[in-house]
């Protein structure tokens, strides 16, 4: 599984621009799926026959999309300037390389040199209007013959395995939940699965929201990166959850009160299978579940996660051992599902 | 070797003030086959010497620092996260999410971990963290940090050189790697040529913590007139008019009170003269470089600043045009041939 989230960390997969992701998914699935399509958003929807048919219809989910900006004007002076797709703290992307446009043109995301910063302007921080990004071109010109407006921009993709099992990275939100996914599919399942690998969650879920609608499950599992703030300046009570104490299972979050009967069924699992699982000690962030949750006429939704430090940056960490039991744990789901 | 090879190897060494060692053997390999000796001072200084083989040459000295900025570990926490100080002058507004190489043998790889979106409060995105309230995510616990990595031990940012476009070089260190480049380049193009000096190149140790390395290496040599080459600011969209030089167009020639004259328009002439691009860069008071402190050392030292613009200068991305590298290559090379006993 850790060789696929490299590679799925190694493509480029902003909002709503998932293509190379979606291609190499599909490339992996193909030869394990019993039918496949593409919808008109982009969602890939992958039906795999189990052992049994199962009572229910079940719908795995995990996202291809990533969080990234997207080039709104060209300078005279041949500088880029951008706006987001998704949740970005600005201060994680000051001085970082990017890629951008489908020729993953080289640029950079510029300021001004430290010597030439006053006081009052080192405690603050650029506005995100007064960022760009340099690509090294002379003028408007040449910046226009390598790069266009609206070309999605992704973070410089270098991957570090590091530490006592620690791996560096971006878009492990959500490429570890899209590797459990394929890993599934690769994998003789208990029960029937549809599995959907969504596109734009980082914008507002919205892959999810129509692939519910098509797939119509009873109930839905979905994968995913969360975010764990585990760091020293932060009180134990806001930490959210933490690397090295395995997969998060959410009892509910900001878009999500997750399903009391999965969840009480998979936590069970979880200890009684002796896979490490934690909750999520703060009601913070969101995921595809709140779309596929509330479609339909509703659906049994659970989500488990794997906790990730410096999510929605360049840098994002994860423990290994934490998002390898991501397959083992929705499988013994799954056979639960089947059993019913 | 091409000076773009040149640079792109030398910036990719771990080189931070004070631990220059990670440096010094390769630069050493790379001036060897253009200098007659090689030698080392207390502070750490690189001194590589050709003689011209007149009696009674003037000795000319060239200087580049070879260390970058960089940080420091100063105390690890139960949790096993390091704390760190800073080596030279580093914005903390670029360390969040910011990987590093800690120079430990083998290097341990570390990120400065950030907040998640997710858990801040708005309005906390509009203000910097301050580098105290930083530290470094290695992925080791206490005990096991403890072991591998001691106090005091320095890091460097993990990114290495790759070009925007095939003249546009970004990567770390460039402050002042380039410039050590620039020297090596002229070197070679001087090999062959018949001079009327000696030349001394100073590759100096810890410039960024108050230009130390070269009060030593000066005093060594104890040239009778000297070339600080460094980097200095090329202007960037947030920066302002007549602070900064122009990326691509040419070598920055000192100007102002640090800078000699007679060296100083020499340089000029030769520049015209030779077609080569040049722009003036007038600096009221120190300029910033080991000029400074070469200028006064001993009973004075005849002294000129020549600069390469960069963008973005101790960032882990430092931007440059090869072009303006050549230039100040060709520059000194040049100078250097048409320089005679008459001239110091």
């Amino acid at each position: 599984m850790l060789e696929t989230v490299k590679t799925l960390c190694a493509l480029s997969g902003a909002s709503g621009y998932e293509d190379d992701v979606r291609n190499y998914v599909l490339e992996r699935v193909m030869p394990h799926a019993d039918k496949i399509t593409t919808d008109s958003m982009g969602n890939l929807i992958v039906s795999k026959k189990g052992k049994v048919q199962g009572s229910r219809k079940v719908m795995l989910c995990a996202h291809m999309d990533e969080v990234a900006l997207i080039i709104t004007g060209i300078d005279d002076d041949g500088y880029l300037h951008f706006d987001y797709l998704g949740g970005i703290d600005r201060r994680v992307i000051i001085g970082k390389r990017v890629y951008i446009g489908k020729n993953r043109t080289l640029g950079v995301v510029g300021i001004k040199a430290y010597h030439l910063v006053d006081k009052d302007e080192e405690k603050t921080v650029p506005k995100r209007e007064d960022m760009y990004i340099d690509i090294g071109a002379k003028n408007r010109e040449d910046a226009k013959s390598l790069v266009s407006l609206g070309d999605p921009v992704v973070f410089e993709d270098g991957i570090e395995e590091f530490g006592d099992g620690f791996i560096k990275a971006k878009a492990l939100d959500d490429r570890v939940g899209c590797a459990a996914l394929i890993e599934l599919i690769e994998s003789e399942l208990p029960c029937d699965c549809i599995f959907v690998f969504t596109v734009q969650e980082e914008v507002g879920t919205r892959g999810a929201k129509v692939a519910a609608n098509t797939v119509m499950p009873d109930c839905a599992i979905v994968l995913e990166g969360t975010t764990a703030a585990d760091l020293p300046e932060v009180p134990e009570g806001k930490r959210i959850c933490r690397l090295g104490y395995g997969l998060v299972i959410p009892f509910m979050d900001k878009g999500t009160i997750y399903s009391r009967s999965l969840y009480k069924t998979i936590t069970e699992l979880a200890d009684k299978n002796e896979i490490k699982w934690q909750t999520k000690t703060m009601i913070a962030g969101g995921t595809d579940a709140s779309a596929v949750q509330r479609s339909g006429i509703g659906v049994d939704t659970i989500a488990i996660s794997a906790p990730l430090r410096n999510i929605h940056s360049p840098s994002s960490v994860a423990k290994i051992s934490d998002f390898e039991e991501m397959p083992r744990l929705a499988t013994l789901l799954l056979g639960k599902l089947a059993a019913e | 070797m091409e000076l773009k090879q040149i640079i792109f190897e030398l910036c990719d060494l771990a080189s931070p003030s004070g631990f220059e060692e990670g440096a010094f053997g390769r630069i050493s390999e790379l001036l060897e086959p253009f200098v007659d000796e090689i030698k080392t001072d207390a502070m750490g200084n690189l001194i590589a010497a050709k003689k011209c083989g007149k009696s009674g040459a003037k000795k000319l000295m060239l200087d580049a620092h070879m260390d970058e900025i960089g940080l420091i570990i100063t105390d690890i926490d139960k949790s096993g996260f390091l704390r760190f100080s800073n080596l030279g002058g580093v914005d903390p507004r670029m360390l969040p999410a910011r990987e590093l190489k800690i120079l430990t043998d083998p290097p341990v790889f570390g990120v400065i971990d950030t907040m998640p979106p997710h858990a801040l409060e708005s309005g906390d995105s509009d203000k910097s963290i301050d580098a105290k309230k930083l530290y470094i995510d290695v992925g080791l616990s206490e005990e096991e940090a403890k072991r591998r990595i001691p106090l005091g031990t320095p890091a460097v940012f993990a990114t290495g050189c790759k070009c925007l476009t095939e003249n546009v070089i970004c990567g770390k260190s460039l402050d002042d790697r380039a410039c050590v480049s620039i020297i090596i380049k002229a070197m070679e193009m001087l090999k062959d040529a018949d001079l009327d000096v000696d030349v001394y190149c100073l590759i100096s140790t810890q410039e960024e913590l108050g230009m130390r390395g070269a009060v030593t290496g000066t005093f060594s040599i104890d040239p009778d007139c000297a070339i600080a080459i460094d980097v200095t600011h090329a202007s960037t969209p947030d920066s302002k008019k007549g602070e900064t030089m122009e990326m691509r167009a040419g070598a920055a020639i000192g100007v102002g009170p640090n800078m000699n004259q007679n060296i100083t328009s020499k340089l000029f002439e030769v520049a015209k003269e030779k077609n080569i691009p040049f722009q003036t860069e007038v600096m009221g008071g120190s300029s910033g470089t080991n000029g400074w402190v070469i200028q006064v050392s001993r009973e004075g030292v005849s002294t000129a600043v020549l600069s390469l613009p960069i963008k973005y200068m101790h960032t882990p991305v430092e931007t440059m045009d090869i072009e303006d590298a050549s230039a100040v290559a060709n520059l000194v090379a040049e100078f250097v041939k048409t320089l005679g006993k008459e001239d110091m």
